[in-house]
């Protein structure tokens, strides 16, 4: 996490603080000088801010791929684009041969690829461009290759409406949307705590003032079908994906679609939900036979599992799949048995 | 619509003519229908299937050229003969149920022109304006969801068709009337209301909003005023949208839909217990309604409570197999449940529909070019 507490978080925070050192100095029971969820939640608050999804969104000082690659171009649809940074601020530079659009970038959506989000005549614009680590450089943005720019604010980006930035700065932030509006005074970067953990807020506050509050709901609770759709809040559930009929292959990063489609996807089970395999707290591990044990608590119940292999299940039974015009690959969540040369399903 | 469908109707024999040993009668009737003399040929026809009533040929065309000929009594007569002789013809119904919307039989006009559409081989022309009745009717009937699908093909040339507009409009409205039940009085708010709707249709949205607000300005007590400029803001500003269903429901507590949407609202505003009481009084109000009961079975799924949310979004989903919406909600509600194979087999519908609705949006936009 790279950015402070909200506001007024803060100055309750610091308000409990205080009441709390006073407190110890009269002789009454000592708390901790300053209560986060770390207090009592250690592991999961140490680590989780350090996930793509802590990160989510990188503001100017934190632009930490940008500053390791202080000058990036990129030539495309006849514009010229490079992205510079100079004390700690980075520029978005859109080029033709007769004029240049410059914009500093404010907010780089994502933790290893990042997009960013432009403000430009009290718009806002997602870049027609995107970094990108696999390549350590500039492509197209993931979806934005069949637009054809027909001047710089074109090439600049894409215009985006208010429901689509709110929905966007809604999943990579924290506090940034209230109702349907976008509050970004409020916004804090990255997925954090409150973010999923709705009512932690309110929950760490009352415990550090010593009240009794209601904990937020434990998400453990959730079968697959509820943790999918809990999920795919961001990551797209398949109701997102059938209603907006984004079929074929682009769609193999919406993982909660894909999912629902399996075979073995039974709603009302733990043992296929997204937390089964992915412990949403640490980094998504990349090792395939990480997975095994997930797939054998159902699959080696009886007997042999599978006639071909004894491990690393998911190298054969979810694929990697490129994103067209993208230098990204995914694992298809769409679990199933493959063959050679069989289509995409849906 | 009316002149197009027409024009096609006379060049179709449904059915091969009988052997020259029928009478005189009907000879002269295929005469008098080829010289083009209408009225001769109509009393021709009437003459030939009382001498012989299982000729299905004459009831044909006696009924096609009553049509024509505005006499929709006598061609319902003849196309209820005719389809009682050969009920596999699309045509026939479609035309039956054209008479029907004409003579008032609004109930039977609705099911038969359902039929000649699930015929699949109607001439584009003849489809189109069946297409626009059937649209009409459904939303005679209250349901407006499905009329809205069936008028939205004619939302582009429609600009300077009142027809259109006043069925747009009473759609948009959730007025369960015909375009000819207007009174004069409603007649501008119900034309606005076209226009703006038509304007939603075809994602022209700035003008669709300005519409909106005129709307609401000038008739702000006209039943669905608020309800239509409610669904506009839904997705956008779901706060205002919230306030514009309350408005309606005040003045109009009839509305079931407002009820419905304004209950699906707070639901996505995660206020479950405010919006189930709008939800189950929404069915309670309207039983045939299916938003209402989608609506209610969304609710109560998100209260965990999955058989009567189930049976809602069943309810839904038999009233109006067509939309997208109801299959959705049934297949995460059924994989909730732990019903897989239902589950599956809605979410494959599902993406059927999902497909085909791709297609047609990708014939229209070909179309458009």
């Amino acid at each position: 996490m790279t950015a402070g507490p909200r506001p007024a978080t803060q100055a309750w925070l610091a308000a409990a603080a205080c009441v709390a050192l006073a407190g110890g100095a009269h002789g009454a029971t000592p708390r901790p000088a300053q209560t986060t969820c770390a207090t009592c939640h250690r592991a999961q608050a140490q680590s989780q801010p350090h996930t793509s999804m802590g990160i989510g969104l990188e503001l100017p000082p934190n632009q930490e791929s940008l500053e390791a690659h202080p000058k990036l171009t990129l030539d495309a649809n006849g514009y010229r684009y490079q992205i510079e940074r100079k004390n700690g601020v980075s520029t978005y530079t859109v080029s033709d041969g007769s004029g240049a659009l410059t914009l500093p970038i404010r907010y780089a959506f994502g933790a290893r690829n990042l997009t960013f989000v432009l403000e430009y005549q009290g718009r806002f614009y997602e870049s027609l461009v995107t970094y990108y680590a696999e390549i350590e450089g500039l492509g197209i943005t993931m979806g934005d290759d069949r637009i054809k720019p027909h001047n710089l604010t074109e090439a600049m980006g894409r215009q985006t409406s208010e429901q689509e930035i709110a929905d966007c700065f809604g999943c990579h932030a924290t506090g940034a949307v209230s109702g349907a509006k976008l509050t970004l005074a409020s916004m804090q970067p990255g997925v954090n705590c409150e973010h999923c953990h709705t009512g932690a807020d309110a929950h760490m506050q009352a415990m550090a003032g010593g009240k009794p509050a209601p904990a937020p709901r434990k998400l453990g609770e959730m079968a697959a079908e509820e943790m999918s759709s809990f999920c795919g809040e961001c990551h797209h559930t398949w109701e997102t994906v059938v209603r907006q009929r984004l079929f074929g292959q682009k769609n193999v990063r919406f993982q909660p679609y894909r999912l629902a489609l399996s075979k073995c996807f039974l709603g009302d089970d733990k043992r296929i939900r997204c937390t089964a395999c992915h412990d949403p707290h640490v980094e998504v591990i990349r090792e395939d036979a990480h997975y095994d044990r997930a797939c054998l608590s159902c699959h080696a119940v009886s007997g042999k599992a599978c006639p071909k292999a004894d491990k690393n299940c998911v190298s054969c039974h979810m694929p990697k799949v490129p994103v067209l015009g993208a230098p990204m690959v995914f694992n298809d969540h769409n679990i199933r048995v493959t063959h050679a040369g069989d289509p995409y399903p849906w | 619509m009316r002149l197009a469908v027409t024009a096609v109707l006379w060049a179709i024999a449904p059915i091969a003519a009988q052997a020259a040993t029928f009478d005189e009668v009907a000879a002269e009737a295929a005469a008098a229908r080829r010289g083009n003399r209408i009225p001769e040929a109509i009393g021709l026809y009437r003459q030939a299937v009382q001498l012989r009533a299982s000729w299905a040929e004459g009831w044909w065309f006696l009924g096609t050229l009553s049509y024509a000929a505005h006499q929709y009594a006598d061609g319902e007569n003849a196309l209820d003969e005719f389809v009682r002789l050969d009920d596999q013809r699309p045509l026939a119904w479609s035309l039956l149920g054209l008479c029907e919307f004409e003579t008032g039989k609004y109930d039977l006009a609705l099911d038969h022109l359902r039929q000649g559409l699930a015929g699949k081989d109607l001439a584009p022309e003849v489809e189109a304006g069946v297409r626009f009745h059937y649209g009409l009717l459904l939303s005679k009937a209250g349901f407006f969801d499905r009329a809205k699908r069936e008028l939205q093909r004619f939302a582009r040339a429609g600009a300077d068709q009142p027809m259109l507009l006043a069925g747009l409009g009473l759609n948009a409205l959730h007025q369960a009337l015909l375009p000819n039940e207007v009174t004069a009085e409603r007649q501008p708010a119900v034309l606005k209301a076209g226009a703006a709707e038509r304007f939603r249709m075809l994602g022209e949205n700035d003008k669709a909003e300005s519409g909106c607000q005129e709307l609401v300005a000038q008739y702000p007590t006209v039943p669905g005023v608020h309800y239509l400029y409610g669904t506009y803001l839904s997705y956008t500003r779901p706060e205002e949208a919230m306030a514009e269903f309350r408005r309606e429901l005040d003045l109009n507590p009839g509305n079931a839909d407002a009820g419905a949407l304004l209950a699906l609202l707070l639901m996505n505003a995660k206020d479950l217990s405010g919006a189930l009481p709008y939800a189950r009084k929404a069915a309670t109000q309207r039983p045939s309604d299916p938003l209402a009961e989608y609506v209610y079975g969304e609710v109560l799924m998100g209260t965990g409570d999955l058989p009567p949310a189930i049976a809602s979004l069943e309810a839904a989903e038999r009233l109006d197999p067509a939309s997208i919406e109801y299959h959705i909600a049934l297949a995460s509600a059924y994989s909730r449940a732990g019903r897989y194979q239902d589950a599956r087999r809605e979410r494959r519908v599902s993406m059927e529909i999902a497909e085909d609705i791709q297609r047609r949006e990708q014939a229209a936009q070909a179309e458009n070019r």
